[in-house]
């Protein structure tokens, strides 16, 4: 389903974040990706929707390739949900008009198609009481359980998911995953970068640890948690678990 | 109350002769040259600004960039009544309204630094809010329009606000171009009076008066943005 060749991405030509990443992603695969601070799992995870331009290498989505100049990114970005760090709700919008905007300015569904559509997945996340207000009103766990359906709403064929509980309080972290689960359960294609062990060796098909620019281990969530086979991964795995 | 030496002077310099009425046309000369170069400031400025912030597909500057650099440069870096006297006496002088020219002038003027503020309004909205937009989907042009431009609006109000009462201010030079604006009302009156001390702070009392007013305002508008903030 999305194919990664050769993938090198650098900041201001200094700055060496990928370092040529190989990778395929099946369809209905769940791929956690764990690493380090600064290890290049974020910038791999927006390389794949185009957030971050590649520097060189190619990214192909349902047998296209995407980092062709040619190719509408907009269009290819339909297809790809993403969940932020920072939730990144529409602030001018009412959390109704935050899940309809894009479906209906993209004129993918008529304005009560996609309330009708919005309704059901607020419903889904047990928060349709809050279609009318506004995100400044919401918690951190609201916030992102929004994030993820506004994502939704699209249809996506794949959801990315930035460290989506990252920035949220401890006690606010379990709806969230709680959601990302039932979404895996239902047969979601799935990239998330996250900290969540927990959730990694729960929900994951594939495990990945990238370190320095790039992928250096892969593996079944049971195999990788329980005999690790690299020297970093273990110094990393004693660190966090 | 006009026996006094300070009373005589104040009944000749406003009251006598229906004098007042000259402050008040001067004032309201004033008043048309802010307001119409404020009309076009904000025009020319949020031009200017999105031709600033514009770049092309790999993310470096365009030529529009470069242009609206040059003018922002260009008037920042010479003085306005100068700018005023070119437009009058050079460019647009075939032109017999004053008011015309002033306004295009200081408006030409107010543009660079509307400009700026506009700017920073719209790189002040956080940068998540664009790559959520792209992340759905939508294209730059949409991302800017319903989500980016309406939040960058309540950022740009006050400053814009600031904007207008310095335009009141700078509009004094217009005597330059023989307008007869408040300023100059009240330097004509001191050689009709023999008298600079009254009508000089009668003019200057004016003045103030219409800024306190709209500095009020002003505050008022900024606090009930504040409340309606969704952020």
């Amino acid at each position: 389903m999305i194919i990664v060749k050769d993938l090198h991405k650098t900041f201001d030509d200094e700055l060496h974040v990928l370092k040529g990443v190989n990778y395929h992603i099946h369809q209905g695969e769940k791929i956690v990706i764990v690493g380090p601070s600064g290890s290049g799992k974020s910038t791999f995870l927006r390389c794949l929707n185009l957030l971050e331009r590649p520097t060189s290498g190619e990214i192909w989505f349902d047998g296209q390739n995407i980092t062709d100049p040619r190719t509408d990114i907009n269009k290819v970005r339909e297809h790809l949900g993403m969940v932020f760090q920072h939730f990144n709700l529409f602030n001018n919008l009412t959390i109704m008009e935050n899940i309809t905007l894009a479906p209906t300015k993209l004129k993918l569904q008529t304005a009560e198609e996609a309330k009708e559509n919005a309704l059901k997945l607020l419903e889904r996340v047990g928060l349709t009481d809050k279609a009318d207000v506004y995100p400044s009103s919401l918690s951190g766990g609201q916030k992102q359980r929004i994030a993820i359906v506004r994502s939704l709403a699209m249809n996506p064929k794949v959801m990315l998911f930035d460290e989506p509980t990252s920035a949220l309080d401890p006690e606010m972290v379990g709806e969230v995953l709680e959601v990302m689960k039932e979404l895996a359960t239902a047969g979601m294609t799935m990239v998330v970068v996250t900290h969540e062990m927990g959730f990694a060796r729960e929900v994951g098909t594939k495990v990945l640890f990238m370190d320095g620019g790039n992928i250096l281990e892969e593996n079944t969530p049971k195999e990788f948690f329980e005999h690790p086979q690299s020297q970093r991964l273990q110094d990393f795995l004693s660190k966090v678990l | 109350m006009f026996e006094t030496e300070l009373g005589r002077k104040i009944y000749a310099a406003f009251i006598d002769k229906d004098r007042w009425q000259l402050y008040f046309a001067g004032l309201s000369v004033t008043m048309q040259v802010a307001l119409f170069a404020a009309i076009i400031g904000i025009v020319l400025g949020t031009i200017v600004a999105f031709m600033k912030l514009s770049v092309n597909k790999s993310g470096k500057p365009t030529i529009f960039s470069y242009i609206a650099n040059i003018y922002i440069d260009i008037i920042r870096g010479t003085p306005s009544v100068l700018q005023l006297l070119i437009m009058w006496f050079v460019i647009l002088s075939s032109w017999k309204n004053g008011i015309a020219v002033a306004s295009i002038s200081f408006g030409i003027n107010s543009g660079a630094y509307v400009a700026e503020i506009v700017r920073a309004g719209i790189l002040a909205v956080d940068k998540g809010q664009t790559e959520a937009g792209r992340s759905v989907g939508l294209s730059n042009l949409q991302t800017m329009r319903y989500i980016v431009i309406p939040q960058a609006f309540k950022n740009v109000l006050p400053p814009l606000g600031n904007e207008f009462i310095v335009l009141i201010k700078e509009t004094a030079i217009v005597g330059y171009v023989s307008l007869r604006d408040l300023t100059r009302t009240a330097h004509q009156m001191t050689s009709t009076l023999y008298d600079a001390f009254t009508p000089l702070i009668g003019a200057a009392v004016i003045y103030f008066v219409v800024i306190k007013i709209l500095t009020i305002l002003l505050a008022k508008l900024e606090r009930r943005l504040r409340k309606s903030d969704n952020r």
